[in-house]
């Protein structure tokens, strides 16, 4: 049963909703701060660009974000409103780098009706008073005192009650606000009020002005010494105050964001809905205005927030694409463009639709999604892990070690690559037409199997065989000097670095070597009780060619061992526990901080801090990356170390913020990986994985992938057809030429590897595409893609007419086969027992696919089901079928194939304005609703009474604080169908702030278990600025708020693993395991996207 | 042109000096670390939880008109003694709910 669900964010949201600029962080230090919805992000300002320093989670979507700085403090204060009637100020405390809360509080109001146009916040500019305008009529005070303390809120009653803008004006005696407001008869006016703290009211305000722009929505205060305020209109902008008007018209527009370039107020960049950046300048003699100029700089992202930051650099925060750093140049480009894009910030959002493929066929699955809006519209591939791009492969069957050496010492590049195999070693070198070919290095030993190799100092390579450690020149590539192991025995394992050799024979004899010029000299043998099964003396310590330190895992006891080198003096012992033997170890240093990791033969991954001194391990953690022996080993890229994990899930081990991090490797199974430099490949892996050794170079490290297909439209639906290798989308265009603006929309064909455009499929005018589905009937074999649309006429408040229409691809081209005309928008389209179920206005209709006496097809009406207000999303299963509805929430109807009938089976009576639906299993079905709330519900089979069966019970209730616009079943990471984590079915969410989420239903066992672990961390994490993890995570509309019940917040959860170790020993304390075992269950959920 | 183009403020001359523009086609990676506070100071002094007064707009105003029509008669003598008289003014006004 699928009720028990845990919720977590797989990529962030990225749609940046705000911005500022201030001394936040320190009194000399300029900082930018961005809102992404439900995170702000604090950067600093630095000769290398902006630099990130952290991402703080706030929990509530915020509505204003506002710096300021109160009398007497020397750095700025952060204001915060969210949405849900909370606000805080935040402080940052350099001394602990820490936010701290310096107030908050809850501004709601029990009676209120909220804005229609969204919650506006503003401080006075003189500190006076912070006012929030949150419900129609009301104007809400904060004072502040004057030591900066905030007092007792307050409301008055505000007359005007369609506010489009309220703004504090500069430089007034008394706090004065500007209101820009509608009339009833939707004319718009500004009017002034001053803000008296003793009376709590409003005395009419120094001037007023009737009859602006009507489409005049945003308000600019001016500062001293001008003061007054800019009315933005879309045909006009005016300058306005008590003493003077001036007005310029503009070309018609809508300005979406604007920034304030000079401290005096005399410049403002202004962002409009089509991207332009123009640049507005206040004239002035002195104090006086003189009148206004406006000039064209340039195309940006749509911009929703303008920041300018310092040197002509400007932040460009964007909702609809990606946000971007400018620079303003003095002089244009070619293009007549002032604006030049430094850097480009990803954004998903808003995600309105996605779908989930295995393009590479790998079994992982990708998301595609349609994001961005208007011009900024793209399609992104977001992928987990890494991949690997093959530039060379070879089939070589059995290979059993790879090693790369170069042909001097002094070589920047790899020359050789020593290939082992059962009984032969084969030595492949890059020839001076940069390919792979077979050579022979004359001093080593080619008929055995190598156990190691490695470049050594004085221009030497070492090999290791089962019988004797061989020095050879690099450059006569004959032997110099052997060392033979006794009679007898024979060498199992060994390392090597660039001066020192550790071998282990049979018998556990540990054996260590120095390498001089050409010269090996065994320097310490050691008897050990036990076989050795793997060793390493990898060095991190200050000489990058020499460790002073062993390690050694054991057959046996289990155990892995720290020695002293060069006297092999046993430092450490650490029993591993368990009975899987080690199979290989590995010291490494990641960010300054020295680990000692450790793979078992079941694919566990142990790692220890190490310290080097003293060779004490602690902090032990142990994670699961796969099923089979793990080998370790370590490669650079662009400067960076990393550890590659060959198993049959290789994953890339890596260190960001000083948290060691596992990232999947797209490849099924890897024997063995070295780095090989090579200058024709540099930077490039060899890698041997089923029967082929590849050459390939390595993506950046990083969790998730994103290619961004940047269309230039608004793509609204998408979906994949397996068959024919392409995806289909319905797009819209958008066309400005001349003032005169259209939309056109289209269906196009694309090829599923490149992307392109390979077929156009214009619809009428007015059409719109609705719903697109990949499906094939029955008695047909044919794979169609099916088309649903609308009519949209300007004087039909709901469209009475659409079509749905069904293509096939053929030669890469759309070819329409049937079209049916709907009597409304046919808002989502199924594949139904061979059928196809369309959503038509309130209607759920079955299609048969007829075939005609003259052997063509066509859709054929069979039966249907009434009763929606608008059904707007279908899910089926079988015979049933889910439908949420625009105001109805979730309701559950049956086909019944003797009758031909649809019926309503059940449904749930909450009125939830559905934004997105999915089954998770049989009886329980999971739903997304406009209030930001996700839901499930159960049908009750088992009810006594008719009208028992007849009501979906809700299960699950919980504020995600995302709008999901689709569920997908799927999961973006491989799944190993004998992991436990492989055993949790999950759902793919796509949200409007671009987030990627998963939606785990787990075991009921392990939810328990891992509520408890929310509770304890809600204890121990707290929430910035005061505002509390239960009351964000409840279930809240305009009719209720509850707490919330089987959900679980995944982000909380897995932010365990970021805790200190003394938090982690309290939490572990109390919830009576073992740290080990928090961590191994917290990072196993970690693996789930 | 130039004129308005051009004189964009600075604050610290540093900033962005170094910086050159990437390729457009790969997008920055900016990865902050993840802020999970732990300390005690994510609660506000006790006297900065900040609530709205409850009581109703309207009886607010009545109140207020009512203050404003006991003030005229006392304050005659405020003309008169001014430090004197508001002392007193206050002391009275204070009594009268009782």
């Amino acid at each position: 049963m699928s009720i028990w669900n845990y919720v977590v964010t797989a990529h962030k949201p990225t749609n940046v909703t705000h911005s500022c600029v201030g001394n936040f962080t320190s009194s000399g230090e300029l900082n930018l701060i961005i809102a992404k919805c439900t995170r702000i992000e604090i950067h600093l300002l630095s000769p290398q660009g902006l630099q990130p320093m952290l991402d703080v989670p706030i929990y509530g979507r915020i509505a204003t974000l506002e710096l300021f700085r109160p009398h007497g403090e020397t750095q700025d204060l952060l204001f915060i409103a969210t949405e849900r009637y909370k606000f805080c100020v935040l402080q940052w405390d350099a001394e602990t780098s820490e936010l701290i809360t310096r107030a908050m509080g809850d501004v709601s109001d029990r009676i209120g009706r909220p804005t229609d146009n969204g919650q506006i916040g503003i401080i006075d500019p003189e500190c006076r008073l912070i006012g929030l305008h949150l419900y129609d009529g009301l104007f809400k005070v904060i004072p502040f005192d004057n030591k900066g303390q905030l007092k007792e809120a307050f409301n008055i009653r505000l007359e005007e009650l369609q506010v489009l803008d309220i703004k504090f004006l500069y430089g007034c005696s008394k706090p004065t606000i500007v209101v820009l407001y509608q009339d009833n008869k939707d004319a718009r006016h500004v009017k002034t009020y001053e803000v008296s703290l003793k009376d709590k009211d409003f005395v009419e305000g120094p001037w007023s002005q009737n009859n602006l722009d009507n489409g005049a929505a945003l308000l600019i205060p001016v500062p001293p010494p001008l003061c007054g305020v800019l009315i933005i209109g879309e045909e006009t902008i005016v300058y306005c105050s008590a003493n003077a008007f001036k007005a310029i018209p503009i070309k018609p527009s809508i300005t979406r964001a604007y920034g304030r370039v000079d401290s005096d107020g005399s410049r403002y960049l202004l962002g409009d809905y089509n991207g332009l950046l123009q640049l507005l300048v206040i004239t002035h003699e002195k104090e006086k205005v003189t009148g206004l100029k406006i000039e064209l700089l340039g195309e940006t992202s749509i911009a929703s927030t303008i920041s300018y930051l310092d040197n002509a650099v400007v932040y460009i925060g964007s909702s609809y694409g990606d946000s971007q750093l400018i620079k303003l140049n003095m002089h244009p480009d070619a293009k007549g463009s002032y604006v030049e894009v430094l850097e480009r910030y990803v954004n998903l959002g808003p995600i309105v639709d996605f779908c989930v493929v295995d393009l590479e066929r790998q079994g992982q699955g990708q998301v595609v999604t349609c994001s961005g809006a208007y011009k900024d519209g793209s399609l992104r591939v977001v992928r987990n892990g890494i991949g690997i791009n093959e530039q060379a492969s070879v089939e070589l069957q059995g290979i059993k070690g790879m090693w790369s050496l170069r042909s001097s010492t002094e070589d920047a590049f790899d020359t050789f690559l020593v290939v082992s195999f059962i009984s032969e070693t084969r030595i492949l070198a890059m020839n001076m037409e940069d390919e792979l070919e077979e050579t022979e290095i004359e001093g080593f030993c080619s008929e055995v199997q190598t156990l190691f190799c490695h470049d050594a100092v004085y221009n030497q390579l070492v090999q290791v065989t089962s019988s004797s450690v061989r020095l050879v020149s690099s450059i006569t590539r004959e032997l110099r000097n052997e060392w033979n192991a006794p009679a007898g025995y024979s060498i199992n394992v060994a390392t090597a670095n660039a001066t020192q050799v550790l071998l282990a024979t049979g018998g556990g004899h540990l054996v260590y070597l120095e390498i001089g010029d050409g010269v090996l000299t065994e320097v310490k043998h050691s008897q050990l009780e036990y076989e050795v099964s793997c060793l390493d003396i990898n060095p991190i310590g200050e000489n990058p060619s020499y460790s002073q330190l062993a390690v050694v895992g054991m057959w046996t006891d289990i155990s892995v061992r720290l020695f002293s080198l060069p006297d092999l003096n046993l430092i450490t012992k650490e029993p591993l526990g368990g009975e899987i033997i080690p199979r290989s170890v590995l010291l490494c240093a990641f960010e300054g901080i020295s680990y000692l990791l450790c793979a078992l033969g079941d694919g566990h991954l142990l790692n220890f801090l190490l310290n080097t001194t003293t060779g004490e391990l602690t902090d032990r953690k142990k994670i699961s990356l796969g099923t089979q022996p793990i080998t370790l080993r370590t490669f650079s890229s662009k400067n960076t170390t990393y550890v590659f994990a060959a198993s049959d899930r290789p994953t890339v081990i890596y260190s960001s913020n000083k948290k060691l991090l596992y990232s999947n490797v797209n490849l099924k199974e890897v024997s063995h990986m070295c780095p090989f430099n090579t200058a024709a490949f540099p930077d490039s892996l060899a890698i041997a994985k089923e029967g082929e050794l590849t050459i390939g170079t390595i993506d950046d490290i990083q969790k998730l992938h994103i290619r961004s297909i940047l269309l230039g439209e608004q793509p609204r639906r998408i979906c994949h057809q397996e068959q024919s290798r392409t995806f289909a989308i319905c797009s819209v265009k958008y066309n400005q030429s001349g003032g005169d603006e259209s939309e056109m929309h289209v269906i196009r064909l694309l090829d599923d590897q490149t992307f392109d455009f390979i077929s156009t499929y214009p619809l009428d005018t007015f059409e719109y595409g609705c719903s697109i589905l990949s499906c094939s009937f029955s008695d047909d074999s044919s794979v169609y893609y099916c088309v649903g649309t609308a009519y949209v006429l300007p004087e039909e408040s709901e469209p009475t007419k659409g079509r749905i229409l069904v293509f096939m691809v053929e030669d890469g081209k759309l070819q329409l086969i049937a079209e049916k005309e709907t009597k409304g928008a046919v808002y989502s389209l199924n594949a139904f027992n061979g059928k196809l179920l369309a959503a038509i206005n309130q209607k759920i209709q079955l299609y048969k696919w007829m075939l005609r006496d003259d052997g063509s097809r066509e859709l054929q009406s069979e039966c249907g089901h009434h009763g929606h207000i608008l059904a707007l999303y279908v899910q089926t299963r079988g015979d049933f079928i889910v439908v949420g509805d625009l105001m109805k929430s979730i309701s559950l109807l049956i086909y019944k194939h003797e009758e031909g009938a649809i019926e309503e089976r059940a449904r749930d009576y909450n009125a939830n304005w559905m934004s997105a639906v999915e089954i998770l299993d049989d009886d329980v079905y999971l739903g997304a609703e406009n209030s930001f709330n996700i839901f499930t519900v159960r049908k009750n089979s088992e009810g006594a009474t008719d009208e028992e069966r007849g009501r979906l019970d809700v299960v699950g209730e919980y504020h995600l604080g995302e709008f999901i616009n689709r569920f997908r079943h799927g999961s973006l990471v491989m799944r190993l169908p004998d992991s436990d984590v492989g055993q949790i079915p999950t759902v793919i969410f796509g949200s409007v702030n671009g987030v990627i989420g998963v939606i785990a239903s787990l075991p009921h066992e392990q939810y328990v278990f891992l509520e408890k672990l929310q509770t304890s961390l809600r204890k121990v994490i707290k929430g910035v600025g005061g505002l509390s993890h239960e009351h964000w995570r409840s279930f809240n509309n305009e009719k209720k708020t509850v707490e919330a019940k089987n959900f679980l917040d995944g982000d909380l959860i897995e932010s365990f693993l970021d805790l200190n170790r003394s938090k982690m020993d309290e939490i572990a304390k109390q919830m009576g395991v073992s740290v080990e075992e928090l961590c191994k269950r917290v990072e196993d959920l970690t693996r789930l996207h | 042109m130039g004129s308005v183009l051009g004189d964009w403020p600075s604050y610290d001359p540093h900033n962005f000096s170094q910086l050159r523009p990437s390729d457009p086609s790969t997008p920055s990676k900016m990865t902050p670390t993840t802020y999970q506070p732990t300390h005690n100071r994510t609660l506000p002094p006790p006297d900065q939880v900040i609530t709205t007064e409850t009581k109703n707009i309207l009886l607010r105003h009545i109140y207020q008109r009512a203050e404003e029509k006991l003030r005229p008669k006392r304050a005659a003598p405020e003309h008169l003694l001014p430090e004197h008289g508001c002392k007193q003014l206050r002391a009275s006004v204070q009594d009268t709910p009782c």
